[in-house]
């Protein structure tokens, strides 16, 4: 205080005094309160997760994550993490949990936990108009072109499967579908759902084989070792569908899609 | 103290803060998948070298003619000199990448066969812009009272530029150029968004396909180091080199 | 040589394009008899180094007529530049290339614009050099030189090449008296040589010791026109006089 000039003293000390005040209360507030649950997503992927016109969170996913807040009696915070990062930002505490359309594969279980499995699903091929290929099947031969999403069920079923045919791996969903579109690639392999919407917006220039070649569940993602989280979560999963509001969100935002599959019988998510 | 010791502290220090804050992190690391998948980074390595390589010399080239063009008489000739080098300046090389790609080749139907010579030719106008501007800047360095020298012994215009000019502006540019290369091959890391398997890419796939956090972050950035320190030591070798005061 | 000017005229533009113009050779005339050494003198401004540039085919100007032994200067830039390379010019500074060593400096001429192979370039310049005290510099950069190396290299590089003529642009003004003093001391050597030049200067002293003819250029004119001794002796022109007490007291 001896280096600060008489008039100013009285001000920082007043300053200072409120600053420490408020701290003290703040963090009694705090501890209070109950500590928020972060839910990793990339807001990418309507309509289960996407932003609103006001870029606010939306779609299916954020529901479900509001609505396990809410069981948990704790304010759900949503981080908008791209896809492939989601699995080191769970590990590094950067979130609580992941909920994000995330397939439980055996290589994810490795790293991290999930809980048991809300949704029914499995990949899907959008093909370009012109290209020969017909099914999955068709894909491992010379001069096919593969068109997957960086971190996607996708992109691991393609390396693992595709020894003959170029894997073109992308960014984001946009531009594998540009690629198919564009004729650079004969097919892209997502899941059922954004196939539909795709080939729906595009129908003069794609076809869609929608139903799956391989079946995949989504799951909540969680830390290993974070056993009580894990147990919440899956009560809360059971509770919310003997309650039908699987049914509910299914009917808000997938109405057409559900239509759709159902006049194809090809399976339906929840 | 002698440099090398300075240089080796500091090294020390940012290490012994780094490995303290990974160890603070509690996220059993799993290093062996970097030696596990050495091949795809030695692959992504030597792509981006190549893919680096290719563009530098392009957008010399670009840049030398483009810095010309913007000192043209003919106006129409400037112009369009300005209006590229302001586009591609005022532009992020992601939305270039982008357009460059997914609107501009599409029109012209080039095939994904192509893909590789189009996310060089993107690159090396994005860099030719800002050569262009450091050779311009060099070109305007030279006084005219050598200009005046080189007419007086009757040197053609053609001989000054390549005689007086040029040889002088090549060593005032030299350190800028230098810096541009740097960014050169840290920008290559960008082609991967249109599915381009350099370095970045590469890493990150491997990422992807172990689960790895960040395992596979650190051979990137040394990988990086591997050419942009000899690049950055070369360039002040050559200054030093060819330093002389101007008279 | 005989130099003949009449009505030579010479403006120049506002580079900020105001469109006004200074006149800055106002119908200049001068005629010489057959000497060896023209010096022009004159206040600064008054239009010697525009005269000098214009002699040199450096400049064309706006009219008027410079003829040399008879032969007129040709006007257009191809012509001027096969002109310039029979000529020599040096002027106040700047003259060398500061990315080449002295030598260099001296050989790109005669390699580039005169045809010669390097070892016969390199024969050429030795001797000169020996007799200038050069040679210990040769491999020197510009900026590694005093100016008055500098300029009795530039003095040498326009000489090697074997001109009619050469002309010099003030060279010594830029130096400080001790340099200035070596670079005269050449100037005297050349005039010794039978070497015919065209000098503007400040250094009466100089003057006196080199000039066959002096002409005074004032406003754009010639003022004052004769022989070295009519002139610094034996003039009654009020501002030459005045211009004299002025630059030998200076």
């Amino acid at each position: 205080m001896s280096a600060i000039p008489p008039p100013f003293r009285s001000l920082v000390g007043l300053v200072g005094g409120m600053a420490l005040w408020t701290s003290f209360v703040g963090t009694a507030v705090l501890a209070v309160a109950a500590e928020p649950l972060r839910v990793g997503m990339e807001l990418s992927y309507p309509p289960f997760e996407m932003t609103d016109p006001q870029g606010r969170p939306a779609g299916v996913s954020v529901r479900l994550a509001e609505a396990l807040g809410k069981h948990l009696g704790r304010p759900v915070v949503i981080e908008n993490i791209a896809f492939d990062g989601l699995i080191p930002a769970l590990k590094s505490r950067g979130v609580d949990c992941v909920i994000s359309s995330m397939t439980a594969t055996p290589e994810r279980a490795k790293s991290i936990a999930f809980s048991e499995p809300y949704l029914k699903t499995g990949l899907a091929l959008l093909i370009a108009k012109a290209s020969p290929v017909q099914a999955a099947g068709d894909l491992d031969a010379t001069g096919r072109i593969v068109a997957v999403k960086q971190g996607t069920t996708g992109q691991q079923w393609a390396a693992a499967s595709l020894k003959k045919a170029t894997v073109l791996v992308l960014d984001t969903e946009a531009s594998a579908v540009l690629e198919v579109l564009q004729g650079r690639a004969d097919v892209f392999i997502y899941d059922s759902m954004s196939v539909y919407t795709n080939h729906v917006r595009h129908p003069h220039r794609t076809r869609a084989v929608l139903t799956p070649f391989r079946e995949e569940s989504w799951a909540v993602g969680l830390r290993q070792g974070d056993d009580d989280l894990r147990r919440q979560v899956n009560e809360f999963l059971e509770a919310f569908r003997a309650d039908g509001g699987f049914e509910r969100l299914g009917d808000e935002f997938l109405a057409e899609q559900k239509a759709y599959f159902k006049a194809h019988s090809i399976p339906f998510y929840f | 103290m002698p440099r090398w010791l300075a240089y080796l502290i500091v090294l020390a220090v940012l290490t012994s803060a780094a490995a303290a804050a990974f160890a603070s992190l509690d996220m059993n690391w799993n290093w062996s998948i970097v030696w596990e998948y050495r091949e795809a980074f030695w692959r992504g390595w030597w792509t981006t070298l190549a893919l680096s390589l290719a563009a530098l010399v392009a957008s010399s080239l670009i840049g030398i003619v483009a810095a010309l063009m913007l000192r043209s008489p003919i106006r129409l000739v400037q112009a369009a000199a300005r209006v590229y080098v302001e586009l591609i300046r005022g532009t992020p090389l992601l939305v270039q990448l982008l357009i460059g790609w997914y609107v501009v080749a599409a029109a012209l139907r080039i095939g994904t066969d192509h893909r590789y010579v189009v996310g060089v030719l993107v690159l090396s106008l994005f860099s030719g812009a800002y050569m262009a501007e450091i050779f311009r800047g060099g070109l305007d360095a030279i006084p005219k009272t050598q200009l005046d020298s080189s007419r007086a012994i009757g040197l053609t215009p053609w001989q000054t530029l390549r005689l007086v000019v040029l040889p002088q502006a090549v060593r005032i540019v030299l350190p800028s150029v230098a810096g541009q290369f740097v960014s050169l091959v840290k920008d290559s890391s960008l082609l991967s968004v249109i599915s381009i398997a350099e370095f970045t890419f590469n890493a990150r796939n491997v990422n992807s396909a172990t689960y790895s956090t960040l395992e596979s972050y650190l051979p990137l950035a040394a990988g990086y180091l591997a050419v942009t320190l000899p690049l950055a030591a070369l360039s002040r070798w050559l200054e030093r080199r060819f330093r002389y005061e101007a008279a | 040589m005989k130099l003949a000017i009449h009505g030579l005229v010479q403006r120049f533009v506002d580079p900020r394009g105001s469109r006004e113009s200074a006149t800055v050779l106002d119908d200049l005339e001068l005629v010489t008899g057959d000497i060896q050494a023209l010096v022009l003198v004159g206040p600064s401004g008054g239009g010697k180094s525009t005269l000098l540039r214009i002699l040199a085919g450096l400049d064309v100007p706006v009219a008027g007529s410079v003829a040399f032994d008879g032969v007129p200067l040709p006007r257009d830039e191809g012509a001027l530049r096969d002109y310039r390379r029979t000529v020599g010019t040096v002027f106040q500074a700047y003259n060398l290339f500061p990315h080449l060593t002295a030598l260099q400096n001296l050989l790109l001429p005669l390699v580039h614009v005169h045809g010669l192979t390097e070892p016969e370039a390199r024969e050429r310049v030795r001797e000169p050099l020996e007799r200038f005290g050069l040679t210990p510099h040769v491999h020197k950069r510009p900026a590694e030189l005093s100016g008055g190396q500098k300029q009795r290299i530039a003095i040498l590089r326009a000489l090697v090449v074997r001109p009619r003529r050469l002309f010099l642009d003030e060279p010594t003004s830029a130096l400080d008296p001790e340099m200035t003093g070596e670079v005269l001391e050449m100037i005297a050597e050349l005039k010794t040589l039978g070497t015919q030049f065209v000098l503007v200067t400040h250094e009466m002293g100089c003057a006196r010791r080199v000039a066959d003819e002096i002409a005074f250029i004032a406003d754009g004119r010639v003022a004052v026109h004769g022989t070295a001794t009519e002139f610094l002796d034996q003039t009654t022109d009020a501002r030459v006089r005045a211009f004299l007490q002025r630059t030998l007291h200076a």
